[in-house]
């Protein structure tokens, strides 16, 4: 049951619902947003050339990854291993299904559930401790991580990597055909976007929203801080996990500098940049940014400039990224609209909606 | 009618200057642009160009009686194997070539290579790994050497000369450190030595004092310098000799030399055998590198000329093949090249015995002493052994 | 055995000093501002660049090199703390990703101006010292005595002076110091500023002893990190014990097992002693 926002006498009208977000519930998704989704989806299909495919799979895998770190954001943390927990992800993925020859789909399970055990076992340690040592530590981790998969030869390859990974196959029909794999990755997406989409309006959502905006209020209020961290982080983890054997399944060759400290600050990027305090800010900064470097594959020293400046101008003007400007829009036409209510009705007339922050 | 008939007369001159009008033949370049990977990224893109400069300042390369314009299309791969593969899926799906000069690191090369394969597209790559060379990679060829090659015949000759038997050696922690490491290791030990003495350290490290220390002290007659930049190295030397390390420094790869004694010093470095991809007599050479500083202004990175001349090797192999788009009778003629006269020397393809298919190149390579602060050449090496340099 | 020993130890020293010059600068900027400086590591890269183009274009000498370098970077520390961290100075979250940005800028520039490769500097001293069976450099010697000095005029600056007081206090609580008339407008640029200025004197020490690239910097930023992490993030006699502590422990373990055994055995130390520890050796115990 949502909080119920408006003064507690007035009758609620059907558009006070319409804040942004009730509670740590996504709105559900009305008719405009549905058919732009469904036009996206269908774009690669319509080309139909094997690189708009691949750019597509890609923006699936990213957006699985980075709408999990938003799970942490939302938590008020930032990890910078979630690209080595892909890492962690891939390899074991990779194990299970080249080196023990299990199905794709038991390997990927392995995946999530090895990346979100280094995340607990980590998070244990680390998230007693004050919140900003987090930060640090993941930052170490991550370096760790690699460390480990570049030494520990015999298992991962070392520097050479792994090879010939064989392709995704569930009940014995491979995805070796990319228009194959982009409909498997999109199911994937679909579905962690629709477990999210339930989990942000279960009180575990929003103890985790609580956690986020104010930690004090929410530890004085029976919530307790570390342990929603932690409990995000696994779960975050765990999908990124998942993301890894995606990735994995798909390339067909994975290596220990794929899942550098480079690669956990894109993710971070794509975040901020698609709007971490919304359910679909993955997916919009996923499909923002992945094919973005396309556009830099020539001048390329200007790329990190771009990026570093797109970074610091999100976190200053637009905080919770581009999936705002919708909400912002919404929220605007709604004042309109319940400005011109109050204009027309005086009497018994709605609260005008909380602006966004 | 008169029209017409002006249309077709003007219409029926066109054509035969359409068929001379020049049609663009698109090598992509697959390298590293960015990060520190970048020098050797250029090397091979700034070959790649220097080489299509060549045929398109005489009109184009002719093949088949038509005239082509060399076009080389840059991707950065950042060194990462998934932005690889997205390159080289945007370089065949997009720009539709069939020839790539790249990827210069083995994690891109080896993930590349079962889309280039399948879609039966050329590629020269850099990649030191042994498993980007083999005969289910038939498009696959390595213009460069690399230590599988050159080790073995330059550890022996050392080896006989100073008479050594334990050697200590600092890799890189990644692929190719890695892979040289292994290459080396079995070419000290067919020689009658023992590479004794193995550590590993994160690219970017600069202080080498806690490796060396422990080296020494374990007893080493010699310390191996290979596949590190000249940065790097020349620390490694001067770092060495402070601690007291009074042993012979041995050098593998591109021209680095004044850089080392920069860092080092000409009392550090005196005695340190150099081994180079060329002779540092090479006129031809010496004038590419010239021509490389003053069109690029950057110092030449040495691994330039093999790709210069690989991509020469492609144009003449496609000339003999009378074809660019074939790339299957283009691949058959680039691996029947024999003693092709590159600004290297002469080149040939081997490579059989270590990889099952003579996609390697086999060009010459040279042993050095540096004396007084220049590399002096003392041997001449193929792929077999080393011969003195009688002067 | 012991001759091993007693040079790694003196090595690690010697690295350790110039840990400390990095965690300190860090440590300072996190606790005036509570922002975790993501492009610390960039502002000793800086610091390098500054002093190697300082001597060999200006041809100036390295002491004055490095304090011209100081200066730039610290003015440089200024400026980006006005542009970019102000709107953050209450946001710790964002303000550390706004410092990630900062960081991919700081260095893209410098790969565009001096491009990939590395530079090498002129040597500022030349032969070594021997103390019994141990080898010192003076290049290394150099260094480790003028991290001393900077540390100690830091010391001096810290509990003498008026700013450096104001400084102290501002770490230990802002809100009192400003209770008491310090001025948090000064502060802020003053502590980040004085922050960078010390991880730039310590790239300016390194540069000659080793090279200089647009690269240099992430190193620096994680052996900070795992400084601060050990002694106690805000904690300056913390960063400088842990400093020392991590500079020799690195030193002892890659001179006896293999140097990337010891890189991941010592991560494995820290973790474990933060389970012991959980606010470092010296910090305070958090919230």
């Amino acid at each position: 049951m949502t909080i119920d926002k408006t003064a507690g006498a007035l009758p609620v009208p059907e558009r006070a619902h319409d804040t942004i977000r009730g509670g740590a519930a996504a709105r559900p998704p009305g008719p405009v947003l549905l058919i732009a989704l469904a036009a996206l989806v269908a774009v690669p299909f319509v080309l139909d050339q094997a690189f708009s495919y691949h750019l597509a799979i890609f923006i699936c895998i990213n957006a699985i990854i980075v709408v999990s770190l938003s799970l942490l954001a939302r938590a008020g943390q930032i990890s910078l291993c979630h690209g080595a927990l892909v890492g962690v992800g891939a390899y074991v993925s990779v194990a299970c299904v080249k080196g023990l020859g299990l199905p794709f789909l038991a390997g990927a399970a392995a995946a999530m559930l090895a990346a979100g055990a280094v995340a607990f076992l980590l998070g244990m340690i680390v998230l007693r401790l004050q919140g900003v040592y987090f930060v640090l530590i993941t930052f170490a981790f991550s370096e760790l991580v690699r460390l480990v998969l570049l030494e520990w030869v015999g298992v991962t390859g070392g520097a050479n990597g792994i090879t010939d990974i064989p392709v995704a196959a569930i009940a014995g029909y491979a995805f070796s055909a990319k228009p194959a794999f982009y409909a498997l990755a999109l199911v994937m997406t679909a579905a962690v976007i629709a477990f999210f989409w339930f989990f942000y309006a279960s009180p575990a959502g929003e103890a985790v929203d609580a956690v986020g905006q104010n930690p004090a209020l929410a530890e004085s209020s029976g919530i307790g801080v570390r342990r929603t961290q932690l409990f995000a982080f696994t779960v975050a983890s765990a999908f990124a996990g998942l993301g890894g054997s995606l990735l994995a399944h798909y390339l067909g060759y994975i290596s220990p500098e794929s899942f550098n400290m480079h690669y956990s600050v894109a993710l971070i990027v794509m975040m901020v940049v698609g709007g971490r305090t919304f359910l679909l800010g993955g997916l919009i900064g996923a499909l923002v940014m992945t094919p973005l470097p396309e556009l830099f594959r020539g001048a390329v020293q200007t790329q990190d400039i771009f990026y570093g400046v797109a970074l610091i101008l999100m976190l200053r003007f637009m905080p919770n990224g581009l999936a705002s400007v919708g909400a912002r829009m919404r929220a605007r036409v709604q004042a309109r609209a319940s400005a011109r209510d109050a204009a027309n009705a005086p009497a018994g007339a709605s609260e005008p909606n909380r602006r966004p922050t | 009618m008169n029209r017409t008939r002006t249309m077709l007369f003007s219409l029926a001159l066109a054509l035969p200057g359409a068929a001379m009008a020049q049609e663009t033949l698109k090598i992509g370049a697959l390298v590293t642009l960015s990060g520190a990977g970048a020098a050797w990224g250029q090397a091979l893109l700034y070959g790649a160009e220097l080489a299509a400069e060549d045929v398109n300042g005489k009109g184009g390369l002719e093949v088949g009686g038509k005239k082509y314009r060399v076009q080389v299309i840059p991707y950065d791969d950042k060194y990462q194997a998934a932005e690889a593969v997205t390159a080289a899926n945007r370089l065949i799906s997009d720009d539709k070539v069939k020839y790539i000069i790249g990827p210069m690191g083995s994690a891109p090369a080896l993930a590349v290579q079962p889309l280039t394969e399948r879609e039966k597209v050329i590629i020269m790559t850099l990649g030191f790994t042994n498993k980007a060379l083999s005969p289910e990679k038939p498009y696959s060829f390595r213009p460069n050497l690399t230590t599988e090659e050159t080790s073995y015949p330059i550890i022996d000759w050392l080896v006989k000369r100073d008479k050594l038997k334990k050697v200590g050696g600092l890799f890189p922690n990644d692929e190719s450190g890695q892979q040289i490491a292994g290459d080396l290791g079995k070419a000290y030990e067919k020689a009658g030595a023992a590479l004794s003495s193995k550590e590993f350290f994160e690219r970017q490290r600069v202080d080498m004092v806690p490796l060396l220390t422990r080296m020494i002290s374990a007893g080493i007659d010699a310390i191996e310098l290979n596949g590190n930049s000249p940065a790097t190295a020349g620390m490694i030397v001067r770092q060495a000799r402070e601690l007291g390390f009074k042993g012979p420094i041995v050098r593998n790869g591109g021209p680095a030399t004044p850089e080392i004694v920069a860092v080092a010093g000409k009392a550090a470095t005196q005695g340190m055998m150099v081994t180079s991809l060329q002779d540092p007599d090479n006129q031809e050479v010496a004038r590419y590198a010239q021509r490389y500083q003053d069109t690029y202004r950057k110092a030449m990175n040495g691994f330039s000329p093999a790709f210069y001349d690989g991509t020469h090797m492609l144009f003449k192999a496609m000339q003999n093949a009378g074809t660019v788009t074939d790339s299957t009778k283009v691949r058959d003629e680039l691996q029947k090249l024999k003693d092709f006269k590159g600004i290297q020397g002469v080149l040939n393809w081997s490579g059989k015995a270590r990889y099952g298919i003579d996609h390697q190149v086999a060009s010459p390579f040279f042993i050095s002493e540096v004396k007084d602060g220049v590399e002096v050449t003392v041997a001449r090496c193929d792929l077999e052994k080393c011969v003195d340099i009688t002067r | 055995m012991s001759n091993l020993l007693a040079q790694a130890l003196v090595n690690g020293v010697i690295i350790g000093l110039l840990y400390m010059l990095m965690a300190v600068g860090f440590t300072l900027v996190f606790g005036v501002m509570r922002v975790v400086n993501f492009a610390h590591g960039q502002f000793y890269m800086v610091g390098a660049f500054a002093t190697y183009v300082l001597m060999t274009s200006w041809q100036l000498p390295f002491i004055v090199a490095m304090l011209g370098a100081f200066v730039v970077t610290a003015v440089l520390g200024m400026v980006i703390e006005w542009l970019v961290l102000k709107p953050f100075r209450h946001d710790e979250l964002n303000g550390m990703i706004a410092t990630i940005g900062v960081a991919m800028i700081l260095q893209a520039v410098a790969l565009i101006i001096f491009g990939p490769d590395s530079q090498i500097m002129p040597q500022v001293a030349e032969g070594i010292f021997q103390v019994g069976s141990v080898i010192i450099p003076a290049s290394r010697l150099y260094v480790a005595v003028a991290s001393v000095l900077v540390l100690a005029a830091l010391y001096v600056f810290l509990i003498h002076s008026r700013q450096g007081k104001a400084l102290r206090a501002s770490v230990q609580d802002m809100e009192i110091a400003m209770a008491h008339g310090v001025r948090a407008k000064f502060m802020y640029p003053l502590g980040f500023s004085l922050g960078v200025g010390l991880a730039s004197i310590a790239g300016s020490l390194m540069a000659p002893l080793f090279s200089v690239s647009p690269f240099i910097g992430s190193t620096p930023l994680l052996k900070a990190f795992m400084v601060v992490i050990l002694g106690g993030l805000g904690s300056v006699p913390g960063a400088a014990l842990a400093s020392l502590l991590l500079g020799v422990g690195e030193s002892v373990a890659s001179s006896f097992i293999s140097n990337s055994v010891a890189e991941i055995l010592i991560f494995v130390l820290v973790m474990a002693i933060l389970v012991v520890r959980p606010a470092g050796l010296m910090g305070k115990a958090g919230a």
